[in-house]
C-alpha cells in the first residue's frame, strides 16, 4: 500500500493521505486530476473494480467532497480518492465511460446533491424523486423534519416534561 | 436434460403424507427474549427520562403520574410509550438507569383508535404487567455508559500522615472528561442540591471543554466552588440516577475540577460582572462564613453596599477554622473569598458585634442585617471529669490549629464523637502526634455503631490509614482523673442510640465496659450557636418555634423583625452548601424587602 | 397485418443511428411499452422495469426506483451513533443484519473501539443465519418465477424456522437490532445450539428436496439454462460481486478476500461456477445454502461458551467520534455490501452511504441483461440477480 501511494505521489499531486486500515487508504487530489488518477489506477494498477462514488456536504467550507472508492481484487486493497468541488457551481467531470455503474451514481448525485456531470448518460432524468420541487434533499441545508411537517400530516406528540424543570415546579417553584 | 428430469420432481408428492406445519390459534407464545410491549416497575423507576433521551423515534414522553410523589431522587414523572412511533429496539430498556423498564414478550394487541395504542407502563394496567418473560437488560456488566468512576489520585497514607498537605489531588483533564461523559443529564440531582446548582449544565461544559462556561454556571448559584468542590456534603450524589446501578457521578470532584482550571487572575474576565448598578442601600452581614459570603456576593450582584463584620482575623468561618487544611487548603479558601471580597464587599475583621460594635447600631446604620454566625461553641458530654484542664472541645482545638496558636498534644489522646468534626480532630491530632512523637496514639470512640456513624465513610477509612483507631459503639461514662491527671476514658457498650419513636435516647449494656487510656480527651459531640450578642430586648421580640429556635421565613430567611435576616448553620445544616443556599435566598429576600 | 410480419422482421428492429442509439418509434406499432411493477408479483420488492418490446422480446429496459425512498441516509445524519443502527437496518429488509454489521463496524473503527472476541463470534453467527434465511427463500423463488410455487412455500417455512431462532437469540424476527456499536446485546440462550441443529438438519433435507424439485426439473432447465447469460467481461466493467460473479468464474467473496470478524478461523470454500446463466446463478446459491449450514455448525462448535460480549463504550448519549472516514464491507447473500461513513468530530455521523449490491445489479446490469430476453423471463432475471430495491433508494 505504501509503495502504491509513493508511486502515485510521483505522478499525481496527492495530499492528505490517511491509512485507515492496512488495506484501505484515502488520498485527496485536485478535481482536475481526479479522473486521470482513477483511470491510471484502473489501467495501470489493477484497480479493476469500482466500489462506489459518494458525496459529503461540507457546507461550512462551501465544498462538496466526492469520494471514489476503488478496489484491487488481486492485491485485495482499496483506495478512496477524495476531491473537493465548489458547492455553488457544483460540476464534476464524468467518469461514466470507465465503469458502467458510474453513470447511476452520477445520476443520483445530480438529484440528491445537485452536482452536474456533463455528458453522463441520463444524468438529468429523475432517479428516485419524481416531481421533486425543493433543493436537492441530501444537501445539509435541507431540513427533513421541517419538510415532512409541512408536507405531511404530523401526528401530535404529547408534551413531555424535563425532570429537572418539573421537579423545580413541584419542589421549589419560588426559588 | 434427460427423462429423469421429468420424473424426479414428482418426489414432491411425498409431502402429501406429512403433517402440515401451519400454526393454529391461539397464537404461540413468543420467545423469552422477545421484544414486546413495555413494562415498568413504577416503584423502582425514578423518572430520570434517559429512556426518552435515547429513543430515536420520540416514542417516549415523560408524564406526571398521580400515584407517584415528586421527591428528592424521584421526579414523579413516568415514561409513556406511543406505539405509533416505537420500533421495539429496546434501547430504552438497555439504557435505563434503574433497571425498572423492560419489555414483555406479548405481541398481540389491537386497537382501532391509534390514540389508544399508548400507555404509561406500570401505571396503566395491562395484561402483560405480570409477565416475567420478555427483553431485559443483558446480564453482566453490560452498560451503555461506564458505571465506575475514574480512580481519584490521593496522597498515600505514609506521605500524608505527618503533614497537612491536601490529600485529594483532583481530576486531570482526561479523568474529568471521562467522568463528565458518564452523566446522563437527567437533572434529578438539581432539586436535591440545597443551592439547586445547574449540575448537568456545568458537567456538560466540561464535556465541551469549556470550563469557563462551567464556572459561570456555578457562580449563578454558588460563589464558593473551590470550597464546595472539596468539602461539600454532596447530597446530589446520593440521588444521582447512575448510583442505582453503579457509582454516582462524582459531582463534587467535577465542580472542583472546573474551579481548579480557572486561575484567580481570570475570574473577573470569565465571570464578566464588573458593571453593577449601585442602588445606594446598605446591608450589614454578621459573620464571614459561607452563608455570609454567599449573601454578600449576591447582594453585590444586586447593587447593594455590603459590610461584613467578622470576629476573627480572616474570612471563611467554619470552612477555615473548622475544616483541617489537608481537606481544604487555605489558599483555596482565599481564592473563593478574595473573589467575593473583590466585588466591593467591605469587611471588618476582628470586629465582634456586642463588644466592638453594638447590635443596635447595625439596625440604625443599615437598611437590613443578615446574621450568619454559625455554630462555634462545642457541647460537652458533662460526664465526671469533663471539666478537667486536659479535656478540650474539638472545635476550639481546630480553630487554634488554623490560627497557629500552640495546643496541647499528648502522647495518648481519646476523641469522643463520631461525626466529621470528630474525624477532623482525630486526624489532626494523629498528624500532630506523628510530628511530635513520631508515632500515633489516638482513639476515636462514638456512641453509634460503625455502620451508623454520621461521619463520611471515606473519613473513617482514611483516619485508619493514618493509624488512628476508630472504636465505635461506646457511651462515655467517666473521664478518670487521678492525682489531677487524666488517666483515660471509661465507657460502656451502647446498644442503640435512638428509641422506637426516633428520639435521641441511648440504651446501654452496663455489664460491657471498656477503658481507653489517655493523657488528653477531646469532646466532639456537636456544636451550638452563641447568639449572646443579640440583646435581650431584641430576643424577646423574635418569634420562636416550639423548640425555642428563632423562626425565619423558609424562602427569604427573614425573621419576625422585618430588617433582620438569619441564616447559615444557626438555621439549617450544618454544612457549607446549605449556608450558600440560604445566603443566596436571604440576599433575594433582602432585595424583596428593600426594593418593594 | 403489420404485427404478423413483425416476427419475420425482428432482426431489423430496433434500428440504430450512427452513434448506436436505438430508434424506437412507438407510433410505428412495431414496439410496445410495458411497465412491469411497481406492483407486480414478478418483481422483487417495489421497483418497476420500463420495458420496450418488439413482439415478446425486450429491446430496451429501464429500471425505475423510488417507490419506497425514505431517506434513511439523511435520517442517520440527524441521529446519535447508537440510534443510527436502528435506522440503518431498514435499508434492506430481507437481510438487515448486514446493515447492522457494516454500520456498527464503521462506527467502532472511527471511534477506536475494539469489540470482544465473543461478540465477533455472535456477529458472525447472526450474519450467517441471515444469509441462510435469505437463501432458503430466494433459491426456490427462482423456480417460483417460472410458475413453480411449491418450493417457495417450503422455503418460506424454512425461513420461519431460522426466524424462530433469531427471535430466541435477538428478541426480534425480521429486524434483529442485536448488534450494537461495541459488541452485541447478549449471549446465546440455553439450548439454542440444539434447536439450531434440528433446524439445520431440516434445511439440509429441504435443500435436497428442492434439488429434486427444481434443479432436476425439465421445465426449469428448459427455461433457465442459457437464459440471460452474463459474460465474464461484464464482471469488473459492471462492478458485479457476490454469487453473480462467482457463477461466472470469479472467485470473489468478501469473507475470503477481506476476512472480517472470525471468518479466517472458519473452513469454507465458496462455490465457483463457470457459466453465468439463470440456472447456474440459482445453483451457486443452492450450494451457498449448504456452505452456510456448514458454517453455522462450525461457528456453534468453535465459539467460546462465555465471555464479554460488549466493550465498554463512551456514554452513548454523548458519544462523539473524531473526524474521519472509512469504508466497511461485508458479504451479504447478494454480494458485496458496504458502507462509507464520514464523521466530523460531533456526536452524529456526517455522512452514511450504503453501497447496496443491487445498486449495480438491478440497474446497469439488469437493464443490459434484459435486452433480448423474452418478456416471460423478466421476473426470473430479476430474481436471478436477487435484486433488492430498498438498498438502491436508501
Amino acid at each position: 500500500m505504501n509503495t502504491l501511494i509513493d508511486r502515485l505521489a510521483k505522478l499525481f499531486s496527492i495530499s492528505d493521505v490517511v491509512h485507515q486500515r492496512p488495506n484501505l487508504a484515502f488520498v485527496t487530489t485536485p478535481m482536475e486530476n481526479t479522473i486521470h488518477l482513477i483511470t491510471h489506477l484502473r489501467d495501470r494498477e489493477s484497480f479493476s473494480l469500482f466500489v462506489m462514488l459518494s458525496c459529503v456536504d461540507w457546507i461550512e467550507d462551501n465544498q462538496f467532497q466526492l469520494t471514489y472508492v476503488l478496489n484491487n481484487p488481486t492485491e485485495k486493497i482499496d483506495v478512496g480518492i477524495r476531491c473537493f468541488i465548489n458547492r455553488d457551481s457544483a460540476t464534476m467531470e464524468s467518469a461514466h465511460y470507465l465503469w458502467k455503474q458510474v453513470a447511476t451514481y452520477q445520476r443520483e448525485l445530480k438529484e440528491m446533491y445537485g452536482i452536474d456531470f456533463p455528458g453522463s448518460p441520463r444524468v438529468d432524468e429523475s432517479f428516485i424523486l419524481e416531481g421533486w420541487d425543493n433543493i436537492p434533499p441530501m444537501r445539509r441545508d435541507f431540513d427533513t423534519k421541517k419538510y415532512s411537517e409541512e408536507t405531511f400530516f404530523p401526528r401530535e406528540r404529547p408534551q413531555s416534561n424535563d425532570p429537572a424543570q418539573y421537579m423545580k415546579s413541584k419542589l421549589y417553584p419560588d426559588e | 436434460m434427460s427423462f429423469k428430469d421429468v420424473l424426479i420432481p414428482f418426489k414432491a408428492w411425498g409431502n402429501f403424507f406429512k403433517e402440515p406445519v401451519t400454526l393454529k390459534n391461539p397464537m404461540r407464545e413468543a420467545a423469552p427474549r422477545y421484544r414486546g410491549f413495555h413494562k415498568n416497575n413504577v416503584n423502582e423507576c425514578i423518572g430520570c427520562g434517559t429512556c426518552e433521551s435515547i429513543c430515536e423515534n420520540e416514542a417516549i414522553v415523560m408524564i406526571p403520574v398521580d400515584s407517584v410523589e415528586t421527591k428528592n431522587g424521584d421526579s414523579g414523572l413516568r415514561p409513556m410509550v406511543d406505539y405509533g412511533r416505537c420500533c421495539w429496539c429496546g434501547l430504552c430498556v438497555d439504557v435505563c438507569t434503574t433497571n425498572s423498564l423492560s419489555l414483555s414478550n406479548e405481541y398481540t394487541w389491537v386497537a382501532e383508535d391509534p390514540e389508544e395504542m399508548k400507555y404509561i407502563p406500570g401505571v396503566d394496567k395491562k395484561p402483560w404487567d405480570e409477565n416475567e418473560k420478555g427483553w431485559k437488560k443483558p446480564e453482566g456488566n453490560f452498560s451503555y455508559y461506564p458505571l465506575e468512576r475514574p480512580h481519584m489520585q490521593e496522597l498515600h497514607p505514609e506521605d500524608r500522615d505527618h503533614s497537612f498537605i491536601e490529600i485529594v489531588k483532583g481530576y486531570s483533564d482526561e479523568e474529568a472528561l471521562l467522568e463528565a461523559d458518564r452523566c446522563v443529564e437527567c437533572g434529578i440531582c438539581t432539586a436535591t442540591c440545597p443551592a439547586h446548582m445547574g449540575i448537568p449544565e456545568y458537567i456538560k461544559a466540561i464535556r465541551n471543554k469549556d470550563v469557563e462556561e462551567g464556572l459561570r454556571i456555578m457562580y449563578e448559584t454558588n460563589p464558593l466552588p473551590e470550597i464546595c468542590g472539596r468539602i461539600c456534603t454532596h447530597k446530589c450524589e446520593t440521588v444521582c440516577s447512575l448510583g442505582h446501578r453503579g457509582e454516582p457521578i462524582s459531582i463534587r470532584w467535577l465542580k472542583r475540577y472546573i474551579a481548579d482550571q480557572v486561575p484567580t487572575s481570570k475570574y473577573a474576565e470569565v465571570l464578566r460582572q464588573d458593571s453593577v448598578e449601585q442602588n445606594g442601600k446598605k446591608v450589614a452581614i454578621v459573620g464571614a462564613g459561607p452563608a455570609g459570603l454567599s449573601a454578600a456576593y449576591y447582594l453585590r450582584q444586586l447593587g447593594y453596599s455590603v459590610t461584613i463584620f467578622e470576629k476573627l482575623i480572616a474570612a471563611g468561618g467554619m470552612m477555615r477554622y473548622g475544616i483541617p487544611e489537608y481537606r481544604l487548603p487555605y489558599d483555596q479558601i482565599d481564592k473563593d473569598v478574595d473573589y467575593i471580597l473583590a466585588q466591593g464587599v467591605d469587611i471588618k475583621y476582628n470586629t465582634e458585634i456586642g463588644k466592638d460594635i453594638a447590635f443596635e447600631k447595625l439596625e440604625q446604620d443599615f437598611n437590613a442585617v443578615y446574621v450568619a454566625t454559625g455554630l462555634h461553641s462545642g457541647r460537652s458530654t458533662r460526664v465526671p471529669g469533663s471539666d478537667h484542664a486536659m479535656v478540650f472541645q474539638a472545635i476550639d482545638l481546630l480553630r487554634k490549629i488554623t490560627l497557629g496558636e500552640p495546643i496541647e498534644v499528648a502522647e495518648k489522646v481519646v476523641v469522643i464523637g463520631g461525626g466529621n468534626v470528630a474525624m477532623d480532630i482525630t486526624r489532626s491530632m494523629a498528624r500532630l502526634q506523628k510530628i511530635k512523637y513520631g508515632k500515633v496514639n489516638v482513639i476515636a470512640t462514638a456512641l453509634e455503631s460503625e455502620d451508623k456513624m454520621p461521619a463520611d465513610r471515606e473519613e473513617i477509612v482514611e483516619a485508619r490509614e493514618e493509624n488512628a483507631v476508630i472504636n465505635p459503639g461506646w457511651g462515655p461514662r467517666e473521664i478518670v482523673v487521678e492525682n489531677n491527671t487524666v488517666k483515660g476514658l471509661k465507657v460502656v457498650r451502647c446498644l442503640s442510640v435512638f428509641d422506637e419513636t426516633g428520639r435521641f435516647n441511648p440504651s446501654f449494656d452496663e455489664a460491657d465496659t471498656n477503658f481507653f487510656e489517655a493523657d488528653m480527651v477531646v469532646e466532639s459531640i456537636g456544636q451550638g450557636a452563641d447568639l449572646g450578642f443579640i440583646p435581650a430586648s431584641y430576643m424577646e421580640k423574635l418569634e420562636k418555634d416550639p423548640r425555642g429556635r428563632i423562626k425565619v421565613d423558609p424562602h427569604t430567611y427573614q425573621s419576625s423583625l422585618e430588617w433582620l435576616f438569619m441564616g447559615g448553620d444557626i438555621i439549617e445544616g450544618p454544612d457549607v452548601i446549605h449556608g450558600v443556599a440560604n445566603g443566596h435566598k436571604a440576599a433575594k429576600g433582602i432585595d424583596l424587602l428593600l426594593n418593594k | 397485418m403489420s404485427f404478423l410480419n413483425l416476427k419475420a422482421d425482428r432482426s431489423k428492429y430496433p434500428q440504430r443511428d450512427a452513434d448506436g442509439k436505438m430508434q424506437i418509434d412507438l407510433d410505428s406499432h412495431k414496439f410496445v411499452k410495458l411497465w412491469q411493477g411497481p406492483n407486480h408479483p414478478g418483481v422483487t420488492g417495489n421497483m418497476s422495469v420500463e420495458l420496450t418490446l418488439a413482439g415478446d422480446e425486450i429491446v430496451e429496459a429501464k429500471t425505475h426506483v423510488g417507490y419506497l425512498h425514505r431517506g434513511f441516509e439523511k435520517l442517520i445524519e440527524r441521529r446519535l451513533f447508537i440510534q443510527g443502527m436502528q435506522t440503518s437496518i431498514r435499508m434492506c429488509v430481507a437481510e438487515p443484519d448486514s446493515n447492522e454489521y457494516v454500520y456498527c463496524t464503521a462506527i467502532e473503527e472511527l471511534s477506536n473501539v475494539e469489540i470482544p472476541e465473543m461478540a465477533k463470534w455472535i456477529r458472525t453467527l447472526i450474519l450467517e443465519m441471515a444469509r441462510l434465511q435469505s437463501l432458503v427463500r430466494v433459491v426456490p423463488g427462482q423456480a417460483g418465477t417460472f410458475g413453480l410455487g411449491l418450493g417457495v412455500q417450503w422455503g418460506v417455512y424454512m425461513r420461519e424456522l431460522i426466524l424462530d431462532r433469531f427471535e430466541e437469540l435477538t428478541g426480534g424476527r425480521v429486524y434483529h437490532m442485536f448488534m450494537t456499536p461495541g459488541g452485541v446485546r447478549g449471549l446465546l440462550p440455553d439450548g439454542f445450539k440444539t434447536r439450531m441443529e434440528e433446524n439445520l438438519k431440516e434445511i439440509e433435507s429441504f435443500a435436497h428436496r428442492i434439488d429434486d424439485l427444481i434443479f432436476n426439473n425439465v421445465v426449469f432447465k428448459k427455461r433457465a439454462v442459457d437464459t440471460a447469460v452474463i459474460d465474464p467481461s461484464w464482471i469488473d466493467n459492471y462492478g458485479i460481486t457476490g454469487f453473480v460473479a462467482r457463477s461466472a468464474g470469479f472467485n470473489r467473496d468478501v469473507r475470503k478476500s477481506f476476512p472480517y470478524l472470525i471468518y479466517d478461523q472458519l473452513d469454507f470454500e465458496p462455490k465457483v461456477m463457470e457459466y453465468s446463466d439463470i440456472y447456474n446463478r440459482a445453483k451457486v446459491r443452492w450450494f451457498d445454502i449448504l456452505t452456510t449450514v456448514d458454517l453455522i455448525r462450525q461457528i456453534m462448535r468453535k465459539m467460546p461458551e462465555k465471555g464479554d460480549f460488549k466493550a465498554q463504550t463512551p456514554n452513548v448519549l454523548h458519544w462523539t467520534a473524531p473526524k474521519g472516514e472509512t469504508y466497511v464491507r461485508s458479504e451479504s447473500s447478494r454480494g458485496e455490501y458496504g458502507m462509507y461513513v464520514v464523521t466530523d468530530g460531533t456526536n452524529k455521523p456526517r455522512r452514511v452511504n450504503l453501497r447496496g449490491v443491487s445498486y449495480t445489479h438491478a440497474i446497469c446490469v439488469l437493464e443490459d441483461l434484459l435486452v433480448g430476453v423474452n418478456i416471460a423471463d423478466v421476473a426470473a432475471v430479476m430474481v436471478s440477480l436477487q435484486t433488492c430495491p430498498p438498498e438502491i433508494e436508501r
